[in-house]
């Protein structure tokens, strides 16, 4: 297999679903390919207390998440057989309602593409240092925990 | 000699800034317990250490040119 290239995953702000359709409109080329999973991440508004999260803002140790990532993502397509794989997370604000992951696997039959999507967003959980500070509508803020 | 500390996520408001300098620290061990003693809310947080972008498990000693990270629960996604 080729030697892949740290890719940067990092977008700024809400990831766009124009940016998600086009995606999947650029694989229609690769004729290979039977199934597509997806996996969207958007900013709930949580409510804690008595107030309700407006926004996340996303911080990352970048230099080191993208190392990580390279790794994951070798590990990856290392156990499944997939054709391809895109990971994209926000930084900076996202609003609720807001898409803030967005991980897209492809391979021929369908159960490496959803097997493979569901670790990754998993891996990418507990395994990049990225960090989200949950913004309530008063500008008060808490730090994020991941369930 | 100098080591580099970044600071992410909460680890930001304790120390009120994003980036520190200690003189002639030797080792993790040393560096954690000049950190508690001087933001003592620290020992209440549970963080993980990098060095050079790698989290370490145990005592790592430390030269000019390392850096250090402390990595607060990671809340990606």
């Amino acid at each position: 297999m080729a030697e892949r290239k740290p890719k940067n995953i990092f977008v700024q702000g809400p990831v766009s679903p124009q940016k998600i359709a086009d995606s999947i409109k650029k694989h229609s080329e690769q004729t290979n390919i039977g199934a597509h999973s997806i996996f969207l991440g958007q900013v709930r508004d949580d409510l804690i207390g008595e107030k309700k999260v407006s926004a996340i803002e996303y911080t990352s140790y970048e230099d080191m998440a993208l190392e990580k990532m390279h790794e994951i993502r070798e590990s990856i397509f290392a156990k499944y057989e997939l054709t391809c794989m895109h990971v994209h997370h926000s930084l900076g604000i996202v609003k609720a309602g807001g898409i803030s992951l967005f991980v897209f696997t492809s391979s021929a039959h369908r159960k490496a593409a959803t097997a493979a999507c569901s670790e990754l967003v998993e891996r990418i959980k507990s395994e990049l240092p990225v960090w989200g500070k949950e913004i309530f509508e008063d500008e008060s803020y808490q730090w994020k925990q991941n369930q | 000699m100098q080591t580099k500390i970044i600071l992410f996520g909460q680890i930001i408001d304790i120390a009120g800034q994003k980036e520190l300098t200690l003189e002639d620290v030797l080792d993790t061990d040393e560096l954690v317990m000049i950190l508690h003693e001087k933001y003592p809310l620290l020992k209440n947080l549970e963080y993980r250490i990098a060095v050079n972008k790698d989290i370490i498990l145990n005592n790592t000693s430390l030269d000019d040119q390392s850096t250090v990270a402390l990595l607060p629960p990671f809340s990606g996604g």
